[in-house]
């Protein structure tokens, strides 16, 4: 199968013009990492992105950052960690995936609720559309309602409305204090109470016998992440104490985590609705990204 | 001007009085008064009739008869908005006053589902006694409705912690301009995010019929703080170096020295030092472990930024008070002058102090006061110039000023609206803000809700922008 690698929004941009009028399909690639939806994809080309890569912009002071889609998780959390910050989108899966399947897919992780999903953190995208228009939707600032809100269209739509070339990103400061403890034996009532109440977790995981062997962790039971400043997390810590059988471990054990744990892909139950098909319609109207990865539009 | 072959507003208002009844359609100019303007001065227009369902069924039944007529429409809430998008020039306004029903409150999953036009406050005092509160909080908040909150996606200063109106919409039901009814979530399920589009359309994609909000737990504890300055500058540099740390704060509002004169000459009072350059208002809250460290870390920045007092408050009173002044800015600025522009924009935070004095500048040059009284920790600029509207040299001024100071936010990386939208007002910048490729794009993303464009014709997004709108035959375009 032929590959294209563009190098430019303007390049690729031209790409998606020549191939909506030859009705050439397209499958858009990142890392690979995030390939399988659930669904067979039948394209004839595959669109490279990884010339899209690398921290463009990055005001550590506005907790802002601006990178090519391509982008590794990894390669994210070196630049951001470097001033004590980090873009908590922290997805189910690995980090050798990329910024843009992440935001594409609009995957979360254990740490979404607490600490921002993607259509929260993602604060502008430069895309190119199904009909090769470069759309630059929202911007680089925290707060932004000029015009309609293109950005929350297009992340999450997996691809098939338009090709992410660029993000921008909201960060935020790590926390002074960050823990990660595991309790065997928790009480239901106490830890449900816990993680509703003030003193909140950052992400709680349930651990299966299974997951608790292959993670080397002293479960079965949950895993607690426990993120703030130091008399916050001191509080936590004691109420964590004493919800079960608890243990402080190593909050690297979150990298295998969000590999071992990933709930099933959501795209296999996608709603195809009459305006979900206007929009694809809209945006892709020869139907030539990402084609069936959602499941028959009809 | 072209427009579209709009129904005689008899025939059309007899249409509509068949739905709702003849008492709750107005077609005479005396008593459409009332809808000329918005919250915002310098722009006003008449509707042609208006109509005021009371139910969802009425809602619904209005959009269908509007529909085979060809007519547009704007709906509208309680008028509170800043950017003209509630006026409705010679169309059909569509009231949604009376759908304010709380149709359910559910403490456990800590949601409610209400119609849009209940007020904001109403629904936060409706969960009090459960421990809850609706987040987003826009000064406007004991008049605002939630339908208005979300047409513009509305802040206020705790959405620096809890997010703007977006972040607390889970599930709305909408009536698309074609009076067809359907159901928007996030698509966290499995689908498109269709409310995240909705939310923010400022009443050009459809209108709510019923909207599932999140309530946020009220926090064990709140401490708010008045830091005062005896220049601007510090006083952005302190939001800076807030923001730089790490401290979320539950707020942080920046007043200047015109709107804290304003406040201390009002009766809405608050103790403000009178002859300070600028006032931060901060406000951690939460549990009560931890309150007090950030609280303290930001009286610290504060002062290292140059403070010459941090004041503290922690009984509910005391924070009241220190609260009133800027809830109330807007409405103490009313002694100042007839009228008073309140403008919106964003810049990066680091940029607050630069863009602050560029402003001042321009109000300078141009002969007019500018208070400045704003959201400093998302960024979000208020620059509200008082004056009289119906001055037209005072007004062409004004106009003048306010170009230059969104030009400015702009060319600092900033946007020319954080909360109030686009509406009629800032039509004129989108092409300064946005390529034509993406504006284009933003008029598909409208076609997939409103093909016809009936519904809140010729704003947020200029006309001119949308390609596929020129190839309409004129005919069929709705009138601005």
């Amino acid at each position: 199968m032929t590959t294209h690698r563009p190098e430019t929004d303007l390049a690729l941009a031209a790409l998606v013009r020549e191939a909506a009028t030859a009705g050439t399909s397209l499958r858009i690639r990142g890392a690979g990492a995030w390939m399988d939806a659930g669904h067979p994809v039948a394209a004839s080309a595959t669109l490279d992105v990884t010339a899209f890569t690398g921290v463009t912009a990055y005001a550590p002071d506005d907790l802002t950052l601006s990178c090519g889609a391509a982008t590794t998780l990894a390669e994210l959390e070196a630049a951001t960690r470097a001033h004590g910050q980090w873009c908590p989108l922290l997805p189910w899966g690995s980090d050798t995936g990329t910024v843009g399947a992440t935001l594409a897919t609009a995957t979360t992780g254990p740490f979404g609720d607490r600490l921002g999903r993607p259509r929260q953190l993602v604060l502008g995208v430069r895309a190119v559309d199904g009909r090769g228009r470069i759309v630059e939707a929202g911007g680089r600032v925290v707060k932004n309602v000029a015009g309609f809100d293109l950005t929350r269209a297009i992340t999450g739509s997996w691809g098939t409305l338009a090709v992410l070339t660029h993000v921008h990103l909201r960060l935020r400061a790590r926390p002074t204090v960050d823990e990660t403890w595991c309790v065997v034996g928790a009480d239901e009532a106490a830890l449900d109470a816990f993680v509703r109440g003030p003193l909140a977790p950052l992400g709680t995981v349930a651990l299966s016998i299974e997951d608790a062997a292959a993670l080397a962790l002293p479960g079965p039971g949950c895993l607690l992440r426990l993120g703030g400043n130091a008399p916050f997390v001191a509080a936590a810590r004691q109420v964590v104490r004493s919800l079960g059988d608890a243990s402080a471990v190593d909050p690297a054990v979150w990298a295998n985590v969000r590999v071992r744990c990933a709930p099933p892909s959501r795209a296999t139950a996608w709603r195809w609705d009459a305006l979900s098909l206007a929009l694809r319609a809209q945006f892709d109207p020869a139907g030539i990204l990402n084609p069936g990865l959602l499941g028959a539009t009809r | 001007m072209t427009s579209l072959p709009v129904p005689p507003p008899a025939e059309l208002a007899a249409a509509l009085a068949q739905v709702v009844g003849p008492a709750q359609v107005l077609t005479r100019a005396p008593s459409l008064q009332v809808y000329r303007s918005d919250g915002l001065p310098g722009h006003r227009a008449l509707p042609s009739l208006a109509v005021f369902p009371g139910t969802r069924d009425e809602v619904v039944g209005v959009l269908r008869v509007l529909a085979t007529h060809g007519a547009p429409f704007v709906a509208r809430g309680a008028g509170t908005g800043l950017s003209g998008g509630a006026l409705a020039d010679g169309i059909t306004l569509v009231g949604l006053h009376r759908l304010k029903r709380i149709l359910a409150i559910d403490p456990v999953a800590r949601t409610a589902t209400v119609e849009p036009g209940v007020v904001n406050a109403t629904l936060t005092r409706a969960v009090a006694a459960h421990g809850l509160h609706y987040a987003p909080d826009p000064s406007s908040q004991a008049a605002c409705t939630i339908g208005g909150n979300i047409a513009e996606n509305a802040g206020g200063p705790h959405c620096l912690k809890y997010g703007v109106t977006l972040d607390h919409v889970l599930r709305a039901t909408v009536a698309l301009p074609s009076g067809e009814v359907v159901t928007l979530d996030r698509g966290d399920a499995g689908g498109y995010d269709l409310l995240g589009a909705f939310v923010g359309s400022e009443g050009c994609f459809g209108v709510a019929l019923d909207v599932t909000v999140r309530l946020t737990p009220d926090p064990e504890g709140v401490v708010t703080l008045l830091a005062d300055f005896t220049n601007l500058r510090a006083a952005a540099e302190a939001t800076s170096r807030i923001i730089a740390a790490g401290i979320v704060p539950a707020a942080l509002e920046l007043m200047d020295q015109g709107t804290i004169a304003a406040v201390e000459s009002s009766v809405y009072a608050a103790g403000y030092p009178r002859d300070a350059a600028a006032v931060l208002l901060a406000e951690v809250d939460g549990a009560l472990a931890g309150l007090d460290a950030d609280a303290e870390a930001i009286a610290a920045h504060c002062r290292a930024a140059g403070a010459r007092d941090v004041r503290v408050a922690r009984e509910a009173t005391d924070r009241a008070r220190l609260w009133q002044g800027r809830k109330k800015a807007f409405g103490a600025m009313g002694r100042v002058a007839p009228h008073l522009v309140v403008q919106d924009a964003v810049v990066p935070r680091t940029r607050l102090a630069d863009v602050l004095e560029t402003i001042q500048a321009i109000g300078t040059r141009y002969g007019i006061a500018v208070c400045n009284v704003f959201h400093a920790g998302d960024g979000n600029l208020h620059p509200n110039i008082p004056y009289d509207a119906d001055d037209a040299e005072a007004s062409a001024r004004v106009h003048a000023a306010m170009t230059e100071i969104m030009t400015a936010c702009i060319d600092a990386g900033g946007s020319i609206t954080g909360e109030h939208g686009v509406g009629l007002d800032k039509l004129g910048y989108m092409d300064a803000l946005f390529t034509p490729e993406t504006l284009d794009a933003m008029c598909s993303l409208r076609t997939v809700f409103d093909p016809d464009r009936r519904a809140n014709p010729g704003k947020a997004v200029p006309v001119h922008a949308c390609r596929e709108w020129q190839a309409v035959p004129a005919a069929r375009r709705a009138p601005r």
